[in-house]
């Protein structure tokens, strides 16, 4: 329980600096702040929603630390302002729209990765010098350098434009409208194929790596040698004995690499103009957004820390020794 | 030292990366010897497909794609060093201080590193890259060197703590002798490979995050890169009216500096790590 209260307080910090970010942000640029946020609004709202915006973003007449208290207040109350690029959306409904888009396209990219990335390393240590090993080790870290614009540019120019097997954007045909069913699940899922591609080649490198000397590790230990000595099977002792006590510190790296995967997810929903937080992020840097631009900063470390509060809690069922106290 | 190195060229996969990293690294210094004409010069009609005149093809705006790539390497990989040797040394910095020292230092700076690790990298620079308005190069990479140094602090971190428990940094605080010298003469040499897969994977990083950057658009347009070429590519539609070439040039650039510099990686953590090693080089061993 302590752990995770600590873990707790460790976020709510990582966040309150998220928050600063934005609140110091403007005020460090030249020129009045207010003025800048909105500055591609011109006209198009009114005196009074602009005085509502200066007060959610904590531009009051007040001490400074006064502003920073309004401002955590409207974050706190998730008050993100009004999206100056969907006037008269509320940022914080924009942000509601593509954020279930964005969670099903990285969480899905993550989880496979880590399993494929995790399973070849397995099976890469297992078999240390064979072909297989000497195959897959230097390509997965070199897939890992290649950027997701060049994976998902070159992945579209070929089954989107050339062969034409693949949807070349957005998250389902336009002729469906968002339901339960087997068409539209299957549409999701076709659109899909492409930009989880894209995500899984740039990322599954780093876990396979991690896995793969994590095991080469273990594989020296004595415990492993008894369970070969024992006579249980080949799977067994690579399985139950090794890649257990393997995977640990493979999940902290899996926490540490989900900002890698949402960076990716980004560029990707970019080039197949995913309606996730990614391609919004990009419509709003365009339009230069600012309200939204700093609701998606706050939205995008929201989901990390929430993805690594779940990571603690697993880290929490495998590993007892966290369990006392 | 002689002796590393020669362990470090032995290793094949070092050696190819080497090649490639020197190969483009002449090409940026030779730029304009192996080039006609500015970068930016309209030499061709619109989308030219590859030719004798234009060997990898024209852009929308008639600019020959092959100039602009062998003058965009220079900004790529200048970004890429600089971006690389600012998150090094503070990673180094951070890591040594914190593990060295320990106790409230190593408190504070650890609350830090990890504060750093999980406020998403990308969202992060596109917000500041945002505000700061069209980043030159040089910017992006104070941007990128000023935010990316949590990785390399952690890894250092837990170096430095491992070493400060063995027997010969134990002997020599015995002997009293100064924080400073203990750290570079006793630690720093211990931390290199450390150091030096930091730095090779923070130019990595950097490339791809420069290239992400700009092709979105937060870059200035009027700069020539990799990233530059790709966001120029993207809003006149290259792909999709077939120009591949405009497209390919800097994919292809991006993606061999970057398996160029991680088999540097590769060779480092192996002559360095022989656990790690694979058949060949464990054979060799």
């Amino acid at each position: 329980m302590t752990f995770i209260l600590l873990r707790l307080t460790f976020y709510l910090a990582a966040f309150l600096v998220a928050a600063s970010i934005n609140f110091a942000l403007p005020r460090l640029m030249p020129g009045d702040p207010i003025d800048i946020m909105l500055s591609q609004a011109e006209g198009r709202i009114s005196p009074e929603v602009r005085d509502r915006m200066a007060e959610t973003f904590g531009f009051v007449d007040k001490p400074l630390y006064q502003e920073y208290l309004t401002y955590l207040a409207s974050v706190l109350t998730w008050d993100l302002g009004i999206s100056i690029k969907f006037y008269p959306l509320p940022v914080a409904e924009v942000l509601g729209r593509a954020l279930p888009w964005t969670v099903f396209l990285a969480g899905t990219a993550a989880l496979l990765a880590f399993i494929l990335g995790s399973w070849l390393g397995i099976n890469a240590a297992w078999r240390r010098g064979s072909r297989f090993d000497a195959f897959i080790s230097p390509a997965a870290l070199t897939l890992q350098s290649i950027p997701a614009v060049v994976v998902a540019l070159i992945l579209l120019f070929v089954f989107g434009v050339t062969l034409r097997w693949l949807p070349t954007g957005y998250a389902y045909a336009p002729a469906l409208d968002p339901a339960l069913d087997f068409t539209f699940v299957g549409s999701a899922l076709y659109h899909a194929v492409m930009p989880l591609t894209t995500l899984i080649l740039t990322s599954f490198g780093a876990y396979l790596i991690t896995m793969r000397n994590n095991m080469v590790g273990q594989l020296g230990e004595d415990h492993v040698m008894m369970a070969t000595a024992k006579g249980l099977g080949d799977r067994q002792v690579r399985y139950r004995y090794a890649a257990r006590n393997a995977l640990l510190p493979s999940i902290t790296a899996f926490a540490l690499t989900l900002g890698h995967v949402l960076g990716g997810s980004l560029v990707t929903e970019v080039v197949f103009n995913y309606p996730g937080l990614g391609n919004l992020l990009y419509l709003g840097v365009i339009a230069r957004d600012y309200p939204l631009i700093q609701g998606q900063l706050l939205i995008m470390t929201l989901a990390i820390l929430a993805a690594n509060l779940i990571v603690d809690l697993i880290y929490v069922l495998l590993d007892p020794r966290l369990r006392r106290g | 030292m002689a002796e590393i190195l020669r362990a470090f060229l032995r290793n094949r996969k070092a050696a190819v990366g080497l090649a490639i990293v020197i190969f483009y690294v002449v090409v940026a210094l030779a730029a304009p010897l192996i080039t006609a004409h500015d970068p930016n010069k309209r030499v061709a009609r619109p989308h030219q497909p590859p030719s004798i005149e234009t060997v990898m093809g024209s852009t929308r705006m008639g600019r020959d794609v092959y100039t602009q790539l062998v003058w965009g390497s220079r900004t790529s990989l200048a970004v890429g060093f600089l971006a690389g040797l600012i998150v090094t040394a503070l990673g180094t910095l951070i890591g040594v201080t914190s593990g060295y020292f320990g106790g409230k230092v190593d408190e504070i700076l650890n609350f830090a590193t990890n504060i750093v690790l999980v406020i998403p990298q990308l969202p992060l620079l596109l917000v500041l890259a945002a505000f700061i308005g069209e980043a030159g190069p040089l910017v992006i990479a104070i941007i990128i060197g000023l935010t990316s140094w949590g990785w390399g602090a952690r890894v250092t971190r837990a170096q430095t703590l491992s070493l400060r428990q063995r027997e010969f940094i134990e002997a020599s605080r015995a002997l009293g002798e100064p924080a400073w010298r203990m750290i570079l003469v006793e630690l720093l040499p211990n931390l290199l490979s450390i150091i030096s897969l930091n730095f090779i994977g923070s130019v990595i990083y950097t490339i791809i995050t420069e290239a992400t950057l700009e092709f979105l658009g937060l870059g200035d347009p009027l700069a020539v890169s990799w990233g530059t070429m790709l966001y120029n590519a993207q809003i006149t539609a290259a792909i999709t009216v077939g120009a591949w070439w405009e497209v390919l040039a800097p994919c292809a650039a991006i993606a061999t500096i970057g398996i160029g510099l991680s088999l540097i990686n590769f060779g480092i953590d192996e002559v360095s790590n022989p656990r790690v090693r694979t058949l060949r080089a464990a054979g060799a061993a």
